[in-house]
């Protein structure tokens, strides 16, 4: 097996992403997944992208627009 | 009316810190390379274009490698006549061919070299620009700049007047965000624009004798709540960061948060006397073609687009002034007095809490509130002390430029601590018949006003129930008044469920210093009680010991390691101090006033930083 290197994009670990943490994976071209050198997260491509939407659980805001200008101080 | 000020920095990096890592993966590095030069001068094309299209003016910050570069020359001066763009300086940038050759370390933050190094760096960039352009520039900046380089350049250079002088709370937490190898550790300094002291940048100047002559800038206006809790690599002024923080519809490319946290900003106006700042100054690694992480590069500019374009819709509504660094610069000066402190009542615009923290910033102090936590502080840095703290190698502290703390709850708990010990915290407790209630369980929000020079935080009254039936309902003023180095705390209980009975109220601070999760040696630690001639003194040995004393005028701790003295005083009824040393496992001190409260009474504390000599 040949070493691992980087997919077209270079994804993170969605593990280590929800514990704030940016760590680059690898791709295994033999597996067809990704994985994180610093945990044990492994996953295809599809399955991180899902991850990654389940990190943004606590952006319950995150598409919601304020007006400031109607705040009261 | 009031209009956001915004300052838009743009820097021509030949070698972008993270274009060569991403796009260069798999091969040996080779800061050369053509094709990373090209692409990089490319990308600052693209963002110079970005800008002047939306009608916005921006600061061209020149890195040494660009000032080798004709193209990057020539476009800079194209541009400053065609648009009006400020030609300034960047300390950012350093690594390039010429100069690894020249100074043989792949060092590239200025703050960490050598005093030596410093300056002869310094003299061969600005030397460097005014062979290129004729004249010293009036802006520079860095990731952090810190006071003894400030004062160098200050003096050899006298007419800098502006720079990017620190990243907001960027400091263990974005260490440990990049797997514990990005060394930027720069905690505890302003969120806005202020002028440093000659002894620590963070610190702001309290008088023309501080002032070390240049007004300093963070690089980003960042999310006052995101990035006190977490990455602040996540939450600012630059779309691309809220990108790596996965803060947008993947489906729509839609981020309505990059707005929010814009039109927060202005917001801030109200607080500030009709003054609000904005700055976005986004890399050129940032914008490669590559793709960042998840975000492929159409992502990635379409955002940098979408930022311009709203600033530039503000503009076009009456509702910003874009600025050059040097023109703002001179703007503050008329605007902002020394002592006038920099005001944020911060909403949570992201998680859906409601939460607010209120954040104050003077020449003695920077201060957290939080009013999820009854209005506690939870976070304070002692600027009163001046602390001398040069960083770089050859001092103390090579790489941690952070100003130090007493109290700061991420690093060394707050109210909630693992079933023993304490965290650090300014709060009270109401007791009755043996039950003890903090305030830090108390939720609410906060307003603010402003009396005079008093700026004042009045949060909506909290109820608290005893089990043994009694209910009482507290009120919270929280103020600061200009130049005083004091925080006057107010609680008044408004009303009980009956008015016969008496509840004690225990007012304390738990503090302890450092700018790191782990605790430093307390031994050299004093705590102190006043009362008239009296004073009782308590050097720290770890030995869990307390004092206290009816009456007390003063309860007080001198910390040498950090210059600094901070001290409570109380009135209100049976008012007795007391401090406590803490032990091993909880390395902590306390100081801290009780008293007693009948319904409409109150009782005020007032907490006073100074520095220790």
């Amino acid at each position: 097996m040949a070493q691992a290197g980087k997919g077209k994009l270079n994804y993170r670990c969605p593990s280590c992403f929800m514990r704030e943490l940016d760590i680059d994976m690898f791709f295994d071209a033999d597996k067809g997944e990704y994985y994180c050198i610093r945990c044990e997260y492994t996953g295809t491509e599809e399955e991180v992208l899902k991850a990654n939407q389940l990190a943004r659980f606590r952006y319950r805001d995150m598409l919601k627009r304020f007006d400031f200008d109607a705040l009261e101080d | 009316m009031d209009k956001l000020i915004l300052n838009i920095i743009h820097r021509p990096e030949m070698v972008p810190e993270y274009a060569e890592k991403v796009t260069g993966h798999g091969k040996a590095e080779d800061l050369g390379r053509k094709t990373l030069l090209t692409e990089s001068l490319d990308i600052f094309k693209i963002q110079q274009e970005c800008a002047h299209k939306n009608g916005l003016k921006t600061t061209i910050q020149m890195t040494y490698a660009s000032l080798f570069n004709d193209e990057a020359v020539s476009l800079a001066k194209e541009h400053h006549e065609k648009y009006g763009d400020e030609i300034a300086l960047t300390l950012l940038g350093l690594p390039c061919e010429q100069f690894r050759q020249k100074y043989k370390t792949k060092d590239f933050c200025i703050w960490m070299f050598s005093m030596e190094d410093k300056m002869a760096i310094v003299d061969d960039v600005f030397g460097k620009f005014y062979e290129r352009f004729g004249s010293y520039p009036e802006s520079t900046g860095s990731y952090y700049m810190d006071a003894e380089l400030i004062n160098y350049i200050k003096g050899k250079y006298p007419m800098v007047k502006c720079a990017v002088a620190t990243c907001w709370e960027e400091g263990p937490k974005a260490y440990h965000t990049c797997n514990n190898s990005w060394y930027t550790f720069m905690d505890g300094g302003p969120w806005a624009p202020w002028i440093p002291s000659k002894v620590n940048t963070h610190a702001p100047a309290a008088n023309e004798e501080e002032d070390s002559g240049i007004v300093a800038i963070p690089h980003l206006s960042r999310d006052l709540i995101a990035c006190y809790d977490g990455n602040g690599s996540n939450f600012g002024t630059h779309p691309q960061n809220v990108l790596r923080g996965m803060i947008y519809d993947t489906s729509t490319w839609e981020y309505p948060y990059l707005y929010n946290l814009i039109d927060q900003y202005r917001h801030l106006a109200r607080y500030n006397n009709g003054y609000a700042y904005n700055m976005m100054f986004v890399g050129p690694g940032w914008m490669n073609k590559m793709g960042r992480w998840e975000a492929p590069y159409e992502l990635l500019l379409k955002s940098y687009e979408d930022g311009c374009a709203y600033y530039g819709k503000l503009k076009k509504e009456g509702k910003l002034v874009d600025m050059t660094m040097a023109e703002f610069a001179g703007h503050y000066r008329a605007v902002k007095g020394y002592t006038e402190p920099e005001c944020a009542l911060w909403r949570d615009i992201l998680y859906g809490s409601e939460k607010q923290l209120f954040w104050y910033c003077d020449p003695f102090m920077r201060a957290c509130v939080n009013m999820d936590q009854g209005g506690a502080i939870v976070d304070l840095r002692p600027y009163a002390a001046k602390l001398e703290w040069p960083v770089g190698i050859g001092t103390p502290h090579i790489q941690d430029a952070s100003y130090p703390f007493l109290i700061q709850e991420k690093y060394r708990a707050g109210y909630f601590t693992h079933y023993a010990g304490e965290g650090t915290v300014r709060s009270a407790k109401l007791c009755w018949n043996g039950e003890e209630v903090d305030l830090c369980q108390c939720r609410t929000k906060a307003h603010f006003s402003q009396e005079g020079k008093t700026r004042k935080l009045t949060l909506d009254p909290v109820e608290i129930a005893f089990a043994g039936g009694l209910r009482i309902k507290v009120q919270t003023v929280l103020s600061f008044p200009e130049g005083e180095s004091v925080i006057r705390i107010e609680r008044k209980l408004l009303e009980s469920s009956d008015p016969a009975e008496k509840v004690t109220i225990n007012e304390y601070m738990v503090g302890c210093y450092g700018t790191t999760e782990y605790t430093e040696d307390m031994s050299s630690l004093t705590l102190s009680l006043r009362a008239g001639d009296t004073v009782e003194t308590l050097p720290y040995e770890y030995r869990c010991r307390e004092l206290s004393l009816a009456g007390a005028e003063e309860a007080a701790c001198v910390l040498p390691p950090i210059r600094t003295r901070v001290s409570l005083a109380a009135e209100g009824a049976d008012k007795a101090g007391y401090v406590k040393e803490g032990y091993a496992f909880s390395p902590m001190f306390t100081i801290g006033y009780t008293g007693t409260l009948s319904e409409k009474e109150g009782f005020t504390t007032w907490l006073r930083l100074e520095r220790a000599n």
